[in-house]
């Protein structure tokens, strides 16, 4: 079994502290997507798990062993780089090869593994050339197989697609999503891109400062975020954030700065306590008004576009309101010229709320 | 220690006047140097395969009418040139190597993991600038109790220590530019570190790898003050051998400059190869020609 | 990969864990030993040695105190070589720089042939001191090399300088030689520097309607700052050193007058076997060459810090 279990894991550079307390217990078989922003410390925590670097308090587990103190070779992990990290030198053959051939594997036992391993990734005519030869994405591919042959516990992702362009990395995204299917094994993978974790991951582990945001799978996040953060961070275009105030009363709802009260359902209003909040609009809760009346949980918006942004099937349209700025995703011909008049239905059904101060979903 | 690398030297296209004086200027100065460099190295060879009769000649013999390589045979084998031209190499490829295997190890271990802090580094980058007059005579009488003195060994022993401080600092410079990410591929794969090293990195340096091992090479080859200090009959190297000509009696001119031929030789072709990584090896490292 | 392909899990031995977990210090150990063993070491026993009376002949080491350190201040010798290596290294130093960014700044630009004469300019740099002696020695001495006949043609008249044994010439010889052999390291780190200089640096300042003059002065000297202590600082710290030459052109003479430091050491040490007065110059030695150290070397070490 390769179940990874990380317990109470801290990480200081000196003074500096990396990771700040991390628990997390990844189930064998499952893809697990640590993602956030630049220097939030999940390069670190992958690099721990891999063993390359040591750990300053906590525990690492793979498959119910502790691990803190092996090598990187003993703990049977394999990992694939950002930079692909190639022997310059070697023959894609021998670099696929060449973990086995560290272990004393039989020639004849690596020929066949390296042979399988290249045809699942559709490489084999390149088993013979140089790095050097090779595009970005042979390279990636390379870099996959050099892992895959192993046949390792688990495999390790180091923000694998960041040095390729947008098309590729598309194109190998759904590689490793396939990979994934076909070979079963615990993944955990590191990004900073939103799209490749809510795509790929069974679970997503939001991070931020060296600490767990939020974890859940990638649906739980998107609709129910647990911070500000969350929210701002999966969906793109970004959620809309309004500043706010909470009114309670049969007149209550959401003031905005303008002195609009945007009415919520009595159910939710009372759980709420008086003060300042984030209201949270997705620009896909946005629509054209449609109907004379506005529908129940609807809010309907007066106001005029600023910036269209075209895309192909959808236009991203800015707008003001309450003197902020909202984005909204429309159909690309549902939208006029810029400083049109346009009235739009907010479905405050699926808003969220924030606590203005902690961030915390409310 | 870094310092921001030169870019490689390919001269700056610049526009008119920039420098001052002008092509003619430029030209007259780098002619008149040119000049200063080749004339004793002209002297010395054409000195090598005159007959002695022409020594005393005035005007001087600017080219012999009839040249000799007599000089140089009795310069090898009366003069014991030949001795000293093995010991010699044998001496400098030994310490080259010795200090070619703990230098790179030294240095990936400062690149790679900081062993030691600034301290370590500090101290290693200093022994540069020792003195040999400091350590020579403490040496002297360590060899004379481990019976070193006249030996080959005992010679190479102290140019690898002499040697260790370019070395490593040249290949500090090296390997902290070479990514780190291989290695730790590596590392995961299944190597451990003295294989990630031994495999990986290793044959990656290998270009500054040998340029530091002519840089040490050259070092030895060159080197008088110890061989003439710490050898003697058995193990005196080239450099040593032109003791015997010193105040000339006039004779031994043609024995002297074939020699120096002969000495001069390897060392400036080596040098000549290796011109390329010149900068970074007369700054230890410190700056990227 | 089908999950039953067996995991093959290899114990790890012991021995080989903890090769790993101390490899950054195992590497260092051969270097660092040899190191120790051949000058820490041979340092801490000549300090030893330059605080008794060593005597190859006379056994028992008695302690003399500060009486070796005394004998050699007190040697006039030892303070005309002391004197004479400071003003022989400035000397050398200062004029192997200044040819040497004479000629950076000329070959800064491409010419035809720009590579055959850097090859030709550097090597001097790989020849050995003595044999750089030995050739200005062959070129000097009277009868046999053509200078005094050359100088006389150029002079229009007999010109007789005994080179190697007159005095100031025979200076003049010293400093010929050397600067020989080492205005290529100066001129080759100095023309490394320059080829760094941005070229639009110059451009902006021709814009500006800076002179030559000022664009050296103001853009140049400053650019070339680091790399001018660089090479100023390694030429220094190896100069005070001149040894090699002295033995083959002047063999310190005529008397005492062309002894360097090493020279005179040496002298003492190996001729004249007063080892422990040697000892206790080459300490005092040491720590003249250690304070040049501190200053220079750290300098060059602490603005990297600062980047």
């Amino acid at each position: 079994m390769a179940e990874v279990t990380i317990t109470g894991l801290k990480k200081n550079y000196g003074a500096y502290q990396a990771v700040k307390g991390i628990d997390l217990a990844i189930p064998d078989g499952e893809f697990t997507v640590l993602v956030g922003p630049s220097g939030c410390g999940k390069s670190t925590l992958l690099r721990t798990i891999a063993g390359l670097e040591d750990i300053t308090e906590g525990t690492i587990e793979i498959g119910g062993e502790t691990v803190n103190d092996m090598r990187p070779r003993d703990r049977d992990v394999a990992m694939v780089f950002q930079d692909y990290a190639l022997y310059p030198h070697m023959s894609v053959r021998r670099n696929i090869g060449f973990g086995l051939k560290a272990r004393k594997f039989p020639k004849a036992d690596i020929a066949r593994r390296v042979e399988r391993a290249a045809a699942m990734l559709g490489i084999g005519p390149l088993l013979d050339r140089l790095p050097r030869h090779l595009s970005g994405g042979q390279r990636q591919r390379v870099a996959i197989g050099r892992a895959i042959v192993r046949d390792p516990q688990i495999f390790l992702f180091d923000e694998p697609l960041s040095n390729l362009d947008a098309q590729l990395r598309d194109d190998m995204r759904g590689e490793i999503k396939r990979l994934h299917l076909e070979i079963g094994t615990t993944m955990i993978y590191v990004t900073h891109d939103q799209i490749e974790a809510m795509t790929l991951a069974d679970r997503i582990v939001l991070m931020r400062d060296g600490r767990i945001e939020q974890q859940g799978s990638p649906l739980d996040l998107f609709e129910r975020p647990a911070t500000r953060f969350v929210a701002g961070f999966l969906g793109s275009p970004k959620m809309n954030f309004l500043d706010g105030e909470v009114v309670r009363g049969p007149e209550g709802g959401i003031r905005l700065a303008d002195g609009t009260v945007l009415r919520l359902a009595p159910a939710r209003l009372d759980a709420l306590r008086q003060g300042p909040v984030v209201l949270g609009i997705r620009p896909e809760h946005m629509s054209r008004a449609a109907g004379e009346a506005v529908r129940p949980g609807f809010v309907r918006l007066d106001t005029t576009v600023d910036l269209l942004q075209p895309t192909g099937a959808r236009t991203y349209a800015t707008v003001g309101c309450a003197g902020q700025s909202l984005v909204a995703e429309l159909q690309a011909h549902d939208v006029g010229e810029v400083g049109a008049h346009i009235v739009l239905d907010i479905d405050l059904r699926r808003a969220s709320l924030f606590d203005a101060t902690s961030g915390k979903a409310l | 220690m870094t310092v921001p690398s030169a870019r490689p030297p390919r001269p700056v296209r610049r526009g008119r006047r920039r420098f001052g004086a002008g092509k003619l200027g430029r030209g007259l100065l780098i002619g008149l140097f040119i000049l200063f460099v080749l004339v004793p190295l002209y002297w010395v060879f054409v000195t090598s395969i005159k007959p002695s009769e022409d020594y005393l000649a005035v005007p001087p013999v600017w080219f012999p009418a009839a040249p000799t390589l007599g000089h140089y045979t009795a310069a090898l084998f009366a003069y014991r040139g030949l001795d000293g031209l093995i010991n010699s190499l044998v001496v400098s490829t030994g310490a080259t190597i010795l200090s070619a295997l703990f230098g790179t190890a030294m240095a990936y271990s400062l690149a790679r993991f900081g062993t030691g802090g600034q301290h370590l580094s500090f101290w290693v980058l200093s022994q540069r600038f020792l003195p040999p007059v400091a350590i020579v005579l403490p040496v002297f009488l360590l060899y004379r109790n481990l019976h070193l003195n006249d030996t080959r060994f005992g010679l190479v022993l102290i140019y690898t220590v002499f040697t260790l401080p370019v070395t490593v600092w040249m290949l500090f410079a090296y390997f902290r530019q070479m990514p780190p990410s291989l290695e730790e591929a590596a590392l995961v794969d299944g190597c451990s570190r003295w294989q990630a090293f031994w495999s990986i990195a290793v044959p990656l340096a290998a270009p500054g790898i040998a340029a530091a091992m002519v840089f040490a090479f050259i070092a030895c080859w060159t080197e008088f003050f110890f061989a003439l200090i710490l050898t003697g009959r058995n193990a005196f190297t080239l450099p040593t051998v032109f003791r015997a000509f010193l105040g000339f009696q006039g004779a031994q001119y043609g024995e002297a400059s074939a020699l120096a031929v002969v000495s001069l030789l390897p060392s400036t072709v080596l040098g000549m190869l290796a011109q390329k990584h010149l900068v970074r090896g007369l700054t230890l490292g410190a700056v990227r020609g | 990969m089908h999950p039953s392909i067996a995991r093959v899990r290899q114990k790890p031995r012991p021995l080989a864990v903890w090769v790993d977990r101390h490899f950054k210090w195992l590497l260092v150990t051969p270097a660092v030993l040899l190191i120790l063993a051949l000058t820490v070491y041979p340092l801490a026993f000549s300090l030893w040695v330059a605080f008794i009376n060593y005597d190859f002949t006379v056994p028992g080491h008695a302690f003399v105190g500060l009486e070796n350190f005394r004998r050699v201040l007190a040697d006039p010798v030892a303070t005309g070589s002391a004197l004479t290596t400071a003003w022989l290294t400035v000397v050398n130093v200062g004029l192997e720089f200044l040819l040497g960014l004479m000629l950076a700044l000329a070959m800064a630009r491409t010419f035809r042939g720009r590579g055959i004469v850097m090859t030709v300019l550097i090597v001097p740099l790989f020849i050995s001191p003595v044999i750089v002696g030995q050739f200005w020695a062959l070129l000097l001495q009277r009868p046999f090399g053509p200078t005094d006949y050359l100088l006389g043609k150029l002079v229009g008249h007999d010109v007789t300088i005994s080179w190697l044994t007159q005095a100031p010439w025979n200076f003049i010889a010293i400093v010929v030689a050397d600067v020989w052999q080492w205005t290529p390291f100066m001129f080759v780190l100095l023309l490394a520097g320059l080829t760094s200089i941005p070229p639009h640096v110059y451009e902006a300042a021709e814009l500006d309607g800076a002179s030559a003059w000022t664009a050296f002065w103001q853009l140049t000297l400053p650019a070339l700052a680091p790399m001018i202590l660089i090479a100023v600082t390694f030429r220094l710290l190896d100069a005070v050193k001149l040894f090699d030459v002295i033995f083959m052109l002047t063999g310190g003479g005529p008397g005492t007058s062309t002894y360097t430091a090493s020279y005179y050491l040496y002298q003492i040490g190996f001729q004249q076997f007063h080892i422990s007065q040697a000892t206790a110059g080459s300490w005092l030695f040491l720590l003249a060459i250690t304070v040049l150290i501190m200053l220079l070397v750290r300098k060059l070490l602490r603005p990297e810090a600062a980047r």
